[in-house]
């Protein structure tokens, strides 16, 4: 639809530039929405964010393997969680216990904010980068982070 | 004793301790005692934004069509937040700047604080958008007893310190007699409205303003005033920097390393701190009373957004080595982390397809029907 067929109708009041606004007058400081997509009810958010493949599952990615060098599993235990969880394809802790149905509280997932502050109980983590939030002893951040050994985690909360 | 803008003398930084050490003289960021803070200076102008770069027109439509007592929720959550953005855009600078002693972190307080406008001006980009007379909502935030009943919490502890500061730098340790009136000056006493002061900032950033940030995301999880979400979201991206630098903080002084006496001081605290997080969440909860007043929305009323205070207010307190004191563990508004993911904030409008940015294309498609009416 063009923006000017909106215009035809005549406006007995003309335009006010600080009046009342009205949301049957035809003057907008900013051209008119089309209505149809603002009233869809449904959030595009999760759509922007989820990421399109299951990261604990190998991409085909072009990438050269390593001769003889398997990427590690690990083993992951999550206290209160039964299933067995492992650490194979995904980029970083939090995405993998994502796949695997754990899910932890977040919102930076690089580093800075602290949100996923997990207890490491046993086990040793290298981070992919220096994690800018405030770590207590015995606490990982799993979104910047990779297992060395098996894990074992204690979820917040 | 006297605050100095350049403070003369030479002497290492680095044996600095954060506040109450020597005036910063040169603003040096080739080496820090902290790198922490000048990491976060680099990250927080790494995240500039302006408001008008988020696009609102589709909101102003939105809020026309908001039943009443959504209006009402909408407009008092956003004066709210304009209250708390008010108070961090200055007092940071006006407390913290006089006695800080590194040249990281008095940057980073500048910083800190500077973004804290933007936000300020963010509210008034909303305000101005969806409504055709912001003077009303600004001069409420003043005349709303509900909201004034909030910034005297929010503010008292910042006020007390920038007080005895100002005795300090100007009459020093020791009795005063100031228009007929005894005034003790201790320096440990100011240590300690200092620690309590950071605690409530804390409380401000990490609690306050994310249940703020839940009522703006359930109107948009609903696809109404997405623009506004859009802007809480980058808000949402500078505090989660904030509350990690006020967290720093707040540990850098347990440890008792930097500052002995803050260390003892923050161990002496505990209980009051907890009592400052437990005032919020009561507070926070009256608010979600006074917000929901005239009816609930979907996905939000008066319950779940107290449960959710209460499950932020346990975060927080961990996050600073404190224990829980609600028992709600379970994040009731498990919606709101897709919302607070701050990787893609800044995509491009043209690859995020927000609708607003597609206003005035040409609807390019075609159908047979279109030329039923051309005759040869």
């Amino acid at each position: 639809m063009l923006a000017m067929t909106q215009k035809e109708q005549e406006d007995p009041k003309g335009f006010q530039l600080d009046g009342e606004y009205d949301e049957h007058s035809d003057f907008h400081l900013e051209s008119p929405v089309p209505p149809s997509e603002a009233e869809s009810t449904e959030s595009q958010q999760t759509a922007f964010f989820l990421p399109e493949h299951n990261p604990e599952q190998p991409v085909d990615d072009d990438q050269l393997e390593l001769n003889g060098l398997e990427k590690p599993i690990h083993a992951l235990h999550v206290e209160g969680v039964t299933k067995p969880l492992t650490f194979h394809y995904a980029n970083n802790l939090l995405e993998s216990l994502e796949a695997q149905d754990v899910h932890l509280p977040y919102q930076c997932r690089e580093g800075y904010c602290g949100g996923c502050r997990t207890d490491l109980v046993e086990g040793e983590v290298a981070y992919l980068q220096e994690p800018m939030a405030w770590i207590n002893e015995g606490e990982i951040l799993p979104c910047c982070c990779v297992p060395k050994t098996a894990l074992k985690l204690k979820l917040k909360g | 004793m006297a605050y100095q803008t350049f403070n003369q003398k030479s002497f290492d930084a680095f044996s600095q301790p954060m506040f109450f050490g020597e005036n910063v003289n040169v603003s040096r960021y080739d080496t820090q005692k902290y790198k922490i803070f000048e990491q976060l200076i680099e990250k927080q102008l790494s995240f500039f934004w302006r408001p008008e770069e988020v696009d609102l027109s589709t909101d102003r439509k939105d809020f026309a069509n908001l039943p009443e007592h959504e209006k009402h929720i909408f407009l008092s959550n956003l004066k709210y937040q304009t209250l708390l953005d008010s108070i961090q855009g200055r007092s940071p600078n006006v407390a913290l700047l006089p006695i800080v002693s590194l040249p990281e972190l008095e940057t980073w307080i500048e910083t800190w604080s500077f973004s804290e406008t933007i936000h300020s001006r963010s509210y008034t980009h909303i305000i101005r958008n969806v409504i055709a007379d912001p003077a009303t909502v600004f001069n409420d935030i003043v005349e709303n007893e509900y909201i004034t009943k909030r910034a005297e919490s929010v503010t008292k502890y910042y006020d007390d310190l920038i007080e005895s500061v100002a005795y300090y730098q100007n009459l020093g340790e020791g009795t005063h007699t100031i228009n007929d009136e005894t005034i003790t000056v201790n320096l440990r006493d100011i240590k300690r409205k200092l620690y309590l002061t950071m605690a409530s900032v804390n409380v401000l950033e990490a609690i306050r303003f994310y249940v703020s940030f839940a009522c703006s995301f359930a109107f948009a999880e609903r696809a109404t005033m997405e623009g506004n979400a859009k802007i809480i979201k980058l808000i949402a991206r500078d505090e989660a920097l904030h509350l990690t630098g006020t967290q720093h903080m707040l540990q850098i002084w347990a440890l008792g390393k930097d500052d002995p006496e803050m260390g003892e001081i923050a161990a002496e605290c505990k209980d009051e701190v907890i009592a400052i997080f437990r005032e919020a969440a009561e507070q926070e909860k009256e608010w979600a009373e006074y917000l929901f007043k005239d009816g609930s929305m979907i996905g939000l009323n008066q319950d779940i957004l107290s449960q959710y205070v209460e499950y932020i207010c346990n975060q927080r307190l961990t996050a600073i080595g404190l224990e829980t004191i609600f028992p709600t563990m379970q994040n009731p508004l498990p919606w709101i982390n897709a919302w607070l993911v701050s990787d893609n904030v800044q995509v491009a409008p043209q690859e995020a397809e927000i609708s607003s940015y597609l206003v005035g294309a040409i609807d390019s498609e075609v159908s047979v029907d279109d030329f039923m009416d051309i005759e040869l």
